[in-house]
């Protein structure tokens, strides 16, 4: 069987299996994006839901295997997949509506919460930024000691994508590396403070701190990976270099990944309390669609944790989310057409 | 020192927290140099929009009890409040107490227990 037949297999696998546990990594009062009593997760009617759902999974996990081994069709799996498992959640989220609790009205904030910061505070945040900005200062200056080639896409296999040396495409590199790690930076300082803190009091309050302040932390990581390609690509374009980059890149995110899903969304796995009302992620349940997408014209919040999976989605009904959108879009997409 | 709102409540959210910010600051829970949350803040906390916030602060700030700086955020001062209460303010009181009264007897509250939830008020103000 070739290489990347097997590749594709067990990336299906790994997919399925990350489908399989996601439903519980979620608030314990929240089911299928469903708004629902703490208790329900441990019914009969919840384990029947939950058995269909892991179902549809796997069998969409086992076709889509079976459609690039036998006709080798790595598109179509891969579409299938994605189709499967998207149906699966929507027809899921539909079976788990019937059982939605109204949440608790009550809503208490505590005055004297601390005001939090990110991690390492925001130099940290807005060092890659300005280490991009000053790597295109250098090249300016020292123009002839740039290689004629030099790449802007890496693969498994190394790079894969190569672009001539001119200053459009080398500058237009650097500046669309250095919007990227903005806009992280923004990210992580959103997470911080722009995103709505369910629990204000107690325990759980302290375990969704950490689990912000987790999140924060893999985000600012992420910028300082996203930033060293450009001084491999500029300097030792040909090197092992993106090899330890990309094992390293993988071991930090596996590894946030496992200590982000042990403590679970919003770091509440663990805190069931039986015979409470729901208290959920404080979003009217019809405001998302499909249970996937938010979109609430009166929340003012425009970083909304996920009500399936662990971190954070965007609420579609604020305009502000639409204008950070296209910041984001326009450059990028600018920036892709230059180094083509 | 937890501010709770109740959202399906038929008061006006910002009122609600004018009011309870204005337990907190006369029982002294909140002191003058104490800082309240940026509007920002609040509003994503408690999942309503910037402007009702905003709306209770400066309600806050009219009373007296805040100072809004552009960059402190809202801030409690100390407020010098005469011991005169003029005719108006008394009379509006005793309606207020009159109207709850009833309102609360009308729900099914026995007047037993209105008489002696008031008592109970009545000997917190005193000790205070």
């Amino acid at each position: 069987m070739p290489t990347q037949t097997v590749l594709f297999v067990g990336l299906f696998v790994l997919m399925g299996g990350l489908f399989h546990i996601i439903p519980g990594l979620t608030r314990p009062d929240l089911f299928f994006a469903v708004t629902v009593a703490p208790e329900f997760r441990t019914s009969p009617d919840a384990q029947r839901i939950l058995r269909r759902y892991r179902a549809m999974v796997w069998m969409t996990t086992l076709v889509a295997s079976w459609l690039v081994v036998a006709a080798g069709s790595a598109v179509g799996a891969v579409l299938l997949e994605a189709m499967g498992f998207l149906g699966a959640l929507v027809s899921t989220h539909r079976a788990a509506l019937a059982y939605a609790a109204a949440p608790g009205s009550i809503v208490e904030v505590d005055l004297a919460m601390p005001q939090e910061r990110l991690p390492g505070g925001p130099i940290i945040a807005v060092l890659p930024v300005l280490l991009l900005g000053s790597l295109g200062l250098w090249v300016g200056f020292h123009w002839d000691r740039l290689p004629p080639r030099f790449p802007v896409h890496f693969g498994l296999h190394g790079a894969n994508r190569w672009v001539t040396t001119t200053p459009a495409t080398v500058f237009s590199f650097l500046a669309l590396q250095a919007l990227i790690c903005l806009l992280l930076a923004g990210l992580a300082w959103g997470i911080v403070n722009w995103t709505r803190r369910i629990s204000t009091t107690g325990a759980s309050a302290t375990t969704e701190r950490h689990f912000r302040r987790r999140m924060a932390q893999l985000v600012i990581v992420s910028e300082y990976f996203l930033a060293c390609p450009a001084w491999i690509a500029l300097f030792h374009p040909a090197s092992a270099a993106v090899n330890v980059w990309g094992l390293a890149l993988a071991t930090v995110i596996v590894a946030f990944t496992v200590s982000l899903m042990r403590g679970g969304q919003g770091g509440s796995r663990a805190a069931v309390i039986a015979g409470t009302a729901p208290v959920g992620d404080r979003t009217p349940d019809a405001c998302w669609k499909w249970g996937l997408c938010y979109v609430n014209p009166a929340d003012p919040s425009i970083l909304i944790e996920k009500r399936f999976g662990v971190g954070y989605t965007l609420n579609f009904g604020n305009r502000w989310t639409w204008l950070v959108l296209a910041l984001l879009l326009v450059p990028v997409a600018a920036g892709l057409i230059l180094l083509r | 020192m937890v501010l709770r709102i109740d959202l399906k409540s038929p008061v006006p959210v910002y009122r609600q927290i004018v009011d309870a910010v204005r337990i907190l600051l006369v029982n002294g829970e909140l002191n003058p140099g104490d800082s309240l949350p940026p509007v920002r803040r609040l509003a994503l906390d408690l999942g309503v929009h910037f402007n009702t916030v905003a709306e209770a602060y400066r309600t806050l700030e009219e009373e007296g009890w805040l100072e809004i700086g552009r960059r402190s955020g809202a801030r409690v001062v100390s407020r010098a409040v005469s011991n005169h209460c003029d005719p108006e303010t008394s009379e509006a009181f005793q309606r207020r107490l009159r109207e709850m009264a009833a309102e609360v007897q009308a729900r099914g509250f026995p007047r037993d227990r209105i008489a002696r939830e008031l008592r109970r008020l009545a000997d917190n103000l005193e000790r205070s």
